[in-house]
């Protein structure tokens, strides 16, 4: 009943295993996501589901398209749009090098899909460069909602062990478990430095507490001041008062006075701080088309 | 979820007008007339929150008790599965049960295991409608497959947009209005008992098509409407009527089918014509379940022999 034919396996999603296929009648290329069942009795891994209820809801030109959903011989497979690779593959085959018109596309499109997504009530959580895909066309699309979350009312607590760490904002770091668009911000923040350096991550964390020190490094440790209630955060605990030894432009050198003004903003440890989506995409880096 | 409705796979794919309806069930017609259809509505409505209210009281899961969204999304799951499948082709039972498992799920509440609804489904039956049922027929293995059927059939449309939001944002409307000097009518009094009809009507309006016809705030007006004159308070209403931006037309309508439904449920005798409707429920066709899930879904895919991964 399934008319595709399976090629090579890309990659191994949250919940399953992923392959390039093509439509046998259509000849168009599709990525295959199989669900794994792994409870006996929860049947579809809630973040099959939620991955499914989502992506259903929202069809926009910078958020990956499921196409379909096929059961056949007691399995599920998710029928999802190709795109040829992620942005971690794109920053391998750049060889150091990125174009400031190309990272400001790639950062644009990032925005509107988030700003599509949070005004949909949707937060991603899980940002990272494996999970923004870039097909042959240079758009780029938000793919992997399996821990996306919808966040209407009321809001409840979510689990803490979310967002890669080197992508983890501060606050989820100190185990905050009320957050909100703000988490996707952030995640934001770091791929847009990421971007312009063509591929070396901002803060490469080893664990919680590597990542939060490189971050207040670089961005100076919050206080009770820049912070209120930073304290009493369930993992909060005090850090040295760092002072930032390098300038942002010798962070992210290829990015013109707008870029790293805009990347401060989105990199702000107090979550109440950082710009959202829709305010990004109105940032003057974006209105600016002859590049310095 | 999303905040634009009309953007929504529930308005884009999943109302219909009532001639559409009918013409669906065709296959369903063949068992029943179009007036046993309509006591079936109100019948599987009942039921499903029979099913969902047995969780609260059997002794293994104390305090788990389904939220009335739960049980709405999972009635609006039946109803839609029904319009694209048969009785025959899959148990409405085992249907019902999956669809509160996976309502529960998609509306992030805590669940049972399918097994669990069916569990309480044989409890319900005979003792609110003297109807046997066997859940040895249902084994694990189908119950995956059930849960995998409803999600292709329902098309991944599980995002359900239910009245009661836009009933609350209509009722606070309403009583500022009443509160304002352009009111003809004095503020209201009593708004409890009025927030309290109105919940009640909105729930009774998944026993009948309404959910499949009309957008959520049509639904919600009606309601109010109905409410209101339930409660012999109708002419309050007037002022605020005229004030309110809405297709009055659709909202006629609507009413008249919540009336209907009402006149039916009262002449329904569930304890006695409920055995007779169910002696009539066609025996599941696994077989035939296949083939009709091909034929319906994967247009594009039709001439496919196997499934090759």
């Amino acid at each position: 009943m399934l008319n595709y034919d399976k090629m090579e396996k890309i990659g191994e999603g949250t919940y399953g295993t992923v392959f390039k296929a093509r439509n046998k009648s259509s000849g168009e290329i599709v990525a295959l996501k199989r669900v794994r069942l792994d409870d006996d009795d929860e049947g579809v891994p809630s973040s099959a589901l939620r991955e499914i209820c989502i992506l259903r809801e929202l069809k926009h030109r910078n958020v990956v398209r499921l196409y379909d959903v096929v059961h056949s011989e007691n399995k599920l497979t998710l029928v999802f749009e190709f795109c040829d690779q992620d942005l971690k593959k794109f920053f391998d085959s750049l060889n150091g090098y990125m174009d400031a018109q190309t990272a400001r596309s790639l950062m644009l499109q990032l925005l509107r899909g988030l700003s599509f997504c949070h005004t949909h009530h949707v937060l991603h959580r899980d940002l990272k460069p494996q999970n923004l895909l870039i097909n042959t066309n240079g758009t780029l699309k938000l793919a992997d909602f399996g821990l996306a979350r919808a966040f209407g009312v009321p809001v409840r607590c979510f689990s803490a062990e979310v967002v890669t760490l080197w992508y983890r904002p501060p606050d989820v770091l100190f185990g905050a478990k009320l957050y909100n668009t703000s988490i996707d911000m952030w995640s934001a923040g770091c791929i847009f430095a990421e971007i312009s350096n063509a591929g070396r991550p901002l803060f490469p964390g080893a664990d919680v507490d590597d990542q939060l020190k490189r971050i207040f490094k670089q961005l100076g440790s919050p206080t009770e001041d820049s912070w209120p209630s930073i304290t009493q955060l369930p993992d909060y605990k005090p850090y040295p008062i760092y002072h930032p030894t390098l300038t942002w432009s010798q962070i992210v050198p290829n990015l013109n006075t707008r870029g790293r003004d805009l990347l401060q903003k989105l990199l702000v440890c107090n979550p109440t701080g950082r710009i959202d989506a829709d305010a990004a995409l109105r940032h003057a880096y974006f209105a600016d088309t002859s590049d310095v | 979820m999303a905040m634009n409705f009309w953007k929504s796979s529930h308005a884009q794919q999943w109302m219909f007008d009532k001639t559409e309806i009918w013409k669906q069930r065709a296959e369903d017609m063949k068992t029943y007339s179009e007036d046993e259809y309509n006591r079936l509505n109100i019948f599987w409505a009942n039921f499903i929150t029979a099913v969902a209210t047995e969780c609260a009281h059997s002794q293994a899961n104390v305090g788990c008790k389904l939220r009335q969204q739960v049980i709405a999304t999972a009635i609006v799951y039946f109803k839609r599965f029904y319009l694209r499948q048969s009785f025959r082709d899959m148990c409405p039972f085992l249907v019902a049960s999956t669809a509160l498992f996976l309502a529960c799920k998609v509306e992030e509440h805590t669940t049972l295991s399918v097994s669990s609804f069916l569990k309480n489904t044989a409890l319900v039956l005979p003792k609110r409608w003297g109807v046997t049922f066997e859940t040895t027929s249902a084994k694990n293995g189908v119950l995956y497959d059930s849960e995998f059927i409803l999600v292709e059939i329902l098309d991944c449309c599980l995002v359900v947009y239910h009245p009661q939001r836009p009933m609350v944002e209509l009722l606070d409307d309403f009583r500022l209005y009443t509160n304002s000097s352009a009111s003809p009518t004095s503020p209201l009094k009593d708004f409890e008992s009025i927030e309290a009809q109105c919940q009640k009507v909105i729930n009774d309006t998944l026993r009948c098509d309404v959910g499949l016809i009309y957008a959520p705030h049509i639904i919600a007006i009606s309601s109010i409407l109905v409410a209101m004159d339930l409660m012999g308070r109708g002419e309050e209403l007037e002022g605020w009527m005229v004030e309110v931006d809405v297709d009055m037309e659709k909202v006629a309508d609507c009413t008249d089918q919540i009336y209907k439904m009402y006149t039916l449920w009262r002449s329904f005798d569930e304890k006695e014509e409920v055995k007779k409707l169910m002696a009539k429920l066609p025996k599941p066709n696994q077989q035939q379940m296949t083939q009709q899930q091909q034929h319906h879904h994967h247009h594009q895919q039709q001439s496919s022999s196997g499934y090759h991964m």
